[in-house]
């Protein structure tokens, strides 16, 4: 090391404590948690507000979270305030989540619902709070091989899941048309007419070893690049609707589309026939929340009956661990076509130690074009 | 009372350090982390010279460098094409209409750009554009003749978007034209056109410059319509990279370091055109117009020509506003978005209106009421102490703060509110509670308004000369009543514009609010940026439509009184 990058270093290191001093005065206070459900309904009515932040499309979003606190105020016999601010995409937001930590300030929001990913980078950064959900969780389905819903630290909860597929306006793309294997997307048809995602939803995926591998879908990717129109959210469905783009190559998730089907919007998502990715949904609560009674009551009344009814009402989903779940009878049918499935959480990404690499490459390429 | 300039011209200096500090700290903020990569504000981030190395290696940024080179020309040329000829309509002739045709021209502004921009999409996109199904039926082509998601496509919508800017630049300057020397040429016989092409463009010319600058740097920063257009079609601009960077859209922390290469790249082109526009400002005194000795603006008659010059701004509202407009009222009552049809006329419903969460729309409401009476307010205020002290004293620091004046101009805003997210996240943390407050977006928009307010103040006290000032020294008035009874008087109209127009702009403003919203401080827009982000397409326009409809009739009433205050004053 240099002696001027270590004086840089001094300087940065003087600035951090400075810094790390200066928050620490009249920053976040940590509050005590309760361990069973009575002490977190307790913990809850001294809270009072239950401040919610996430995408605008997920899980009702502002309208359904009214209906979500009127939910628990019914249930737990509360009178819990909500103010929810549609936020930006999950991974997004647990940045920002991260970043108000780091920084000693309360989290724009009191309960976390996202993707693994996104929570795999909140494990990562030591921001999700460890609880004792499987003590206060009223609900708990039974595990479905070494996958349940309750993470083994306690940091997060799989409340939902939803699979990955391809997404298409039925009026423009028919019948046989309809691709039924990864390939047929490539079809020279498609060229210019169809769109992928800027975060390589399903690609990425596809791109385990557990699954297509890299290399493949590295090539695949670069043919795709070419072929694509352009790209486009997941939500944003109305661009398909609107024949911008005649299909998504691949989707989070076929949830919004049933959703939108339901007001007659001309809207498809299909599983291909090699298999897909169960895209869970989980929910944790920051270190940095202002009311984590309420937002651990949050998560466990998402768990309930009511809530996963809910949640299949505004964003097309519940969690397929549950008997009665919807999301879990499109899975059966995968498997009764023996398509390969896969169970996306932050304990499988972290078992691969390239996957934000090999994400990053995905994104590059369809992003430049495939140049 | 002030005895002397000097002893004045310190007293106001010390009332504008304030937003210079803020300026210096957000200028400072963006040096910081350009030096440094890794996670920003922890001890992981080390400095170092690899982000100017990353940016200025890569052939993408070169990519993107010239795309938004041609896309700025194109809105440039496309805003001053409908701006400039509307403005002189409106100002030197005897057009019929003028408070309607303000009207016209301000009401675009309460339309979201990403609005014009889907308007657009539907009129010219290879696939759904309705102009292109129309030109592929009409000549049998085999492919679409348009594209709108190309650089000059994009500049042409966000040109329709700055031409309203353009008409505000360039209006004030026309309005306050000195017509003797038109008379003059006249009487020596000149045609209109030839007075039009050797007296009004001549003398008009450091306003067009000024407009020129000032729409070139809005267009290098501009976000919403290339986001719209050119996100999702993989053309990017400057600013989609930036937010691209700070905003990675899968995998990776925010690239705070490269975002700040570029805001330094900004910061110097901000200065190299500071010393242009402090040229023209040096050679001000040649266009001084309006003088103690009779000033009486007299107007052109226009006769059956008018007819015509209605025709240019019916096609201009047509294309920037009123498109876009029945676009938001259709979206708003559809159940899902399609292209306009007739099968789906019988589908709309107000079910968008009744589902909205209002709490939300109120708390949005609420901050951006608060917003547009403080901004402006203080906009004015400051905008006019520095423009004096630029025109009129003979302080050294004129020339610092003319640069700390249009730097927030030309960094994007993007910028501008990254650097005051950092700096209260990490700097001022929770000792001064910035971080979540509406203050921080006041303050931010304050710095960044601050040039639009002294472009159109310096351009106003350039054409008023001294000796009005130096009359009322020699009756006795101090310093303060002087600016109180002769300049303000006189200068008022473009007051009224620049209050009118920083409020609107900030009634409408979404960048700085998208990246410093969190809970409480959320505005409107922000309400309808996250509505359009997670794909609710008709919610987002239910939104839109509320907040346009609510504001119109007080648009029209400002405007009516801003006319008629300014008749009194001529």
């Amino acid at each position: 090391m240099t002696g001027q990058e270590s004086k840089a270093r001094r300087v940065q290191r003087c600035f951090v404590w400075a810094t790390a001093l200066l928050f620490s005065w009249g920053s976040v206070a940590p509050q005590a948690t309760a361990t069973t459900l009575k002490e977190l309904i307790e913990g809850a009515k001294k809270e009072g507000v239950l401040h919610g932040q996430w995408g605008g499309n997920s899980y009702g979003g502002a309208e359904g979270f009214p209906e979500i606190i009127a939910g628990m105020n019914k249930r737990y016999n509360l009178n819990l305030k909500g103010q929810f601010t549609p936020g930006p995409d999950m991974q997004r937001l647990m940045l920002r989540v991260i970043q108000e930590n780091a920084a000693g300030q309360p989290g724009s929001t009191d309960v976390y619902l996202g993707n693994s990913q996104a929570i795999f980078d909140g494990l990562k950064s030591d921001t999700l709070k460890p609880m004792t959900f499987d003590k206060f969780i009223e609900n708990i389905p039974k595990p479905e091989g070494n996958f349940g819903a309750i993470a083994p630290k306690g940091t997060h909860v799989a409340f939902a899941s939803t699979m990955v597929g391809l997404l298409y306006n039925t009026n423009l793309v028919k019948g046989a048309d309809v691709p039924r294997r990864i390939n047929d997307v490539l079809n020279p048809k498609w060229k210019g007419k169809i769109a992928s995602t800027p975060y390589a939803a399903g690609l990425r995926e596809f791109a385990t070893p557990d699954f297509l591998g890299r290399e493949k879908m590295i090539e695949f990717t670069k043919k795709l690049s070419k072929q694509i129109a352009g790209l486009m959210r997941c939500g944003e469905s109305e661009r398909i609707t609107s024949g911008e783009f005649l299909m998504l190559a691949f989707t989070c998730g076929g949830n919004d589309v049933n959703v939108m089907k339901r007001s007659g919007a001309p809207l498809a998502h299909t599983v291909m026939e090699e298999g897909t990715v169960v895209h869970t949904r989980y929910a944790a609560v920051p270190k940095n929340s202002r009311s984590p009674n309420a937002g651990a009551l949050l998560i466990n009344y998402l768990m309930t009956a009511e809530g996963q009814e809910l949640l299949w009402k505004y964003d097309g989903l519940d969690l397929h661990l549950f008997p009665g779940s919807q999301t879990k009878r499109e899975l059966d049918a995968v498997r009764a076509a023996k398509g390969k499935i896969i169970i996306s959480s932050p304990e499988w990404l972290a078992s691969y130690k390239d996957y934000s690499k090999t994400q990053k490459e995905l994104e590059a390429i369809l992003r430049e074009g495939g140049k | 009372m002030w005895s002397g300039r000097g002893q004045f011209s310190s007293a106001l200096l010390s009332l504008v350090l304030l937003p210079m500090i803020v300026i210096a700290i957000l200028v400072a903020v963006m040096f910081w982390v350009s030096f440094q990569k890794g996670a920003f504000g922890t001890p992981s981030a080390v400095y170092t010279l690899a982000n100017y190395r990353e940016v200025f290696s890569d052939p993408f940024v070169y990519r993107v460098a010239a795309n938004t080179l041609i896309f700025t020309a194109t809105a440039t040329f496309v805003a001053l094409l409908f701006g400039l000829p509307i403005a002189w309509l409106a100002e030197r002739t005897t057009i019929a209409g003028k408070t309607l045709i303000y009207a016209i021209m301000t009401l675009g502004l309460l339309i979201p750009g990403i609005y014009t921009a889907m308007g657009w999409t539907l009129i010219a996109h290879p696939r759904i554009g309705i102009l292109n199904r129309w030109l592929i039926d009409l000549f049998a082509l085999t492919d679409s003749p348009i594209n709108i998601a190309t650089p000059i496509g994009m500049g042409f919508v966000q040109g329709l978007s700055l031409s309203a800017l353009a008409f505000i630049l360039t209006a004030q300057m026309f309005r306050a034209m000195n017509p003797s020397l038109e008379e003059a040429a006249r009487v020596h016989g000149m045609g209109y056109g030839k007075i039009l092409r050797r007296v009004t463009l001549p003398l008009a010319m450091p306003g067009i410059l000024a407009a020129v600058i000032y729409i070139l740097t809005i267009g290098i920063a501009t976000f919403d319509i290339p986001a719209i257009l050119g996100l999702g079609n993989r053309v990017y601009m400057l600013s989609t990279f930036i937010y691209l960077k700070v905003h990675p859209q899968g995998a990776g922390l925010p690239e705070y370091g490269i975002t700040g290469v570029v805001g330094v790249f900004m910061i110097l082109v901000a200065g190299l055109l500071t010393l242009w526009y402090g040229q023209v400002l040096r050679q001000g005194h040649r266009f001084e117009v309006v003088t103690g000795k009779g000033y009486k603006p007299t107007l052109i008659p226009l006769g059956g020509w008018s007819v015509l010059a209605w025709g240019l701004i019916f096609v201009y509202a047509f294309m920037s506003k009123i498109l876009p407009l029945l676009l938001i009222a259709y979206a708003a009552m559809t159940p899902y978005f399609v292209p306009p049809s007739w099968a789906m006329m019988s589908q709309l419903s107000l079910t968008h209106f009744y589902t909205l969460n209002w709490e939300l729309v109120l708390r949005g409401l609420t901050n951006t009421a608060i917003l547009v009476t403080v901004v402006p307010l203080a906009v004015v205020l400051l905008g006019f102490t520095i423009s004096w002290l630029i025109v009129r004293s003979r302080n050294r620091a004129r020339y610092a703060l003319e640069f700390g004046a249009f730097l927030p101009h030309a960094l994007p805003e993007v910028i501008l509110a990254i650097g005051a997210l950092l700096f209260a996240l990490f700097v001022l943390g929770t000792t001064i509670p910035l971080y979540g407050s509406v203050w921080i977006i006041a303050i931010v928009y304050i710095v960044a308004r601050l040039a639009f307010a002294t472009r159109a103040l310096n351009g106003s006290l350039l054409q008023i000369h001294r000796e009005l000032e130096e009359a009322a020294f020699v009756a006795g008035l101090s310093h303060v009543k002087t600016a109180w009874r002769v300049l303000f008087p006189l200068i008022r109209p473009t007051l009224f514009s620049v209050w009118i127009w920083t409020a609107l702009l900030v009634y409408r403003e979404l960048t700085v609010a998208v990246f410093l919203t969190v809970q409480d401080n959320i505005t409107l827009p922000a309400v309808i940026w996250s509505y359009w982000y997670g794909g609710i397409i008709n919610k987002a326009s239910a939104v839109t439509l509320v907040m346009t409809l609510v504001l119109t009739p007080l648009i029209l009433a400002f405007w009516w009184f801003g006319r008629r205050s300014q008749v009194s004053v001529n």
